[in-house]
């Protein structure tokens, strides 16, 4: 009894102590959100003070002079269909290289898990892409974002489509079916939680990024959300109130995916992350 | 069923190969030789100039700086966010009556985009600002500081402001691992009379070492490679104090000198690697002999 008791107090003076800790957490994205529907006067003592009248009329002039529905449009594309093709041929090369236990595809899955380490080229990715002829395009961002992640992707399929055990495609082969329908049929429908798991963390880590955005969409009507709202912060750097809007509004798409697809975030780094 | 091993063809590796190759590892391995030359913006003909720019880095007291903060920053967010991190994972792996409430909330910041916290966080670190305000408030004057605009501290600011967004994705990882260890070590632990902290250390970080492997490689690769937090919080200043290898870069690139721009990033390639590969291959090495 006394054991029991003492592992209950000691309990609450942790439960108390991160109760405390999750405030420094919690205040500066209350003062966000707050702020952001503040007066311009009022926001610049960016306190936890409610707003004296809620100004829902910041967001909507912030979608009407920071041009924000062009530069969502380009997010939500960019991020989209980077995801995508990154899924698709992520998971298509995992497959091979999980099933082949020869040299070369123990080569490949080195050669891809460098990309883990290795930072990119910057100034030479650039001069890839002029070459290629698409330089300042949003296919060429795709692209890259696409091939930024296939590190992270495979290292993450491979480790788990070891654990699907190969008889089931051995008597797929049997009855005729080609690698892709095996793929497609069999492979594909067990991967799905990783599948989500890697759209999740893709799409989270393209939305949010800022430095490709800079070195990459050197024209405004492709930049991304990020790439306004930084372009917007230097020409509004007064008006903390519709800044604070803005940061909101670009928080609310990963927020919502994060709320959906919490459990395979948590599942998928388990299995990947931790196990793999 | 050996012959079933070729069905696996090859072909459906070649778009991923494809992809990366042509937009990683060609302009990376590019890199290593432009690095060489003295490519620039206004001139088209190259001419190799052997080890010119590494030098002209190691005698700039600009790169040196920046190759300094950069390690500095690697470095103190390394160990603030596992340190912090692990902390958050084992209290919150206790049984507590809000622990999913406050799981989440601890790892909310590392969703938001660095640029969300970066603007949030610049005028709250100003002198009259919303943090030495509180500090101020709980009586701590003598701490209150002109956060991003003392040269001294304002690299160590960014690493903080870092440290705050993503050590609740470190303690996601963190309890992921301990959830995956079985109650029964410690119940054996608890007959033998082993304390807590034996515990901990016995077993806990022990059988927690690819969580720990797989965040400190996270962590130190990322923060060798910080870029947008000073970018946005700072630029580099003021004047140069909190320039980093990321922006660095960005600089040689719009000047015009991509040689010596490519060379700083050959030389954070050849860190990273130096660091991480090492460091990968022992850690991988305890995991299999615990």
């Amino acid at each position: 009894m006394g054991y029991t008791r003492k592992l209950a107090i000691r309990n609450y003076i942790v439960e108390g102590f991160l109760i405390l800790a999750s405030l420094i957490v919690l205040l500066p994205l209350v003062i966000l959100i707050l702020g952001s529907f503040k007066t311009s006067a009022e926001v610049l003592s960016f306190s936890l003070r409610l707003p004296d009248t809620w100004q829902f009329s910041n967001y909507v002039r912030v979608f009407q002079e920071g041009g924000l529905s062009r530069a969502f449009l380009n997010s939500i594309w960019i991020t989209g269909i980077s995801s995508i093709i990154n899924i698709v041929a992520s998971s298509a090369a995992a497959f091979i290289l999980a099933r082949r236990e020869t040299k070369l595809s123990g080569t490949i899955y080195m050669y891809f898990f460098m990309g883990l380490i290795a930072p990119m080229s910057i100034i030479t990715t650039i001069r890839v892409v002029q070459g290629l002829g698409f330089y300042g395009s949003i296919t060429s961002v795709i692209l890259i974002y696409a091939a930024l992640n296939t590190a992270f992707s495979v290292f993450l399929y491979s480790g788990f489509i070891k654990t699907i055990p190969r008889a089931l495609d051995e008597v797929a082969f049997l009855e005729g079916a080609s690698v892709f329908g095996v793929f497609f049929r069999i492979v594909t429908p067990l991967i799905l939680p990783v599948n989500a798991t890697v759209a999740i963390m893709v799409f989270m880590s393209v939305w949010n990024d800022i430095t490709i955005p800079v070195y990459f969409l050197t024209d405004s009507s492709t930049w991304t959300m990020p790439l306004s709202i930084y372009n917007f912060y230097g020409k509004y750097s007064r008006d903390w109130n519709l800044i604070f809007a803005n940061l909101v509004l670009t928080s609310l798409p990963v927020f919502i995916l994060y709320l959906f697809g919490q459990k395979y975030i948590v599942s998928g780094l388990t299995a990947g992350a931790v196990k793999g | 069923m050996k012959r079933t091993k070729n069905l696996y063809s090859y072909y459906m590796i070649f778009p991923a190969l494809i992809i990366y190759s042509v937009f990683f590892v060609v302009p990376a391995i590019a890199g290593f030789y432009y690095s060489f030359t003295d490519w620039r913006l206004d001139r088209l003909e190259l001419t190799f100039i052997g080890w010119d720019n590494f030098k002209k880095i190691f005698s700039d007291k600009t790169l040196i700086l920046a190759l300094q903060n950069t390690a500095i920053f690697a470095l103190v967010t390394v160990v603030g966010k596992n340190v912090i991190g692990l902390l958050l994972a084992v209290g919150l792996n206790m049984r507590l009556r809000t622990k999913n409430l406050l799981r989440a909330i601890f790892y909310s910041p590392s969703i938001l985009s660095i640029l969300v916290i970066s603007i949030l966080f610049t005028p709250m670190l100003r002198t009259e600002g919303t943090i030495n305000q509180m500090l101020e408030a709980v009586g701590l004057h003598s701490l209150s500081q002109a956060w991003l605009t003392n040269p001294s501290i304002v690299i160590w600011t960014i690493a903080i402001v870092s440290i705050w967004q993503s050590a609740g994705f470190q303690m996601a990882i963190y309890l992921a691992g301990l959830q995956s260890i079985s109650q029964e070590y410690y119940e054996a632990a608890k007959i033998d009379g082993a304390s807590s902290w034996r515990s901990f250390f016995k077993i806990t970080l022990p059988l927690l070492l690819p969580a720990i492997n797989i965040n400190l490689m996270l962590t130190l690769i990322g923060g060798l490679k910080v870029f947008s937090e000073v970018y946005v919080m700072t630029g580099g200043g003021p004047g140069n104090a909190s320039q980093v290898v990321g922006t660095i870069i960005l600089r040689s690139f719009g000047e015009g000198n991509w040689g010596l721009g490519t060379a700083v990033n050959t030389l954070l390639f050849v860190v990273v690697t130096i660091i991480a590969i090492p460091l990968l291959i022992f850690m991988r090495r305890k995991e299999v002999t615990e």
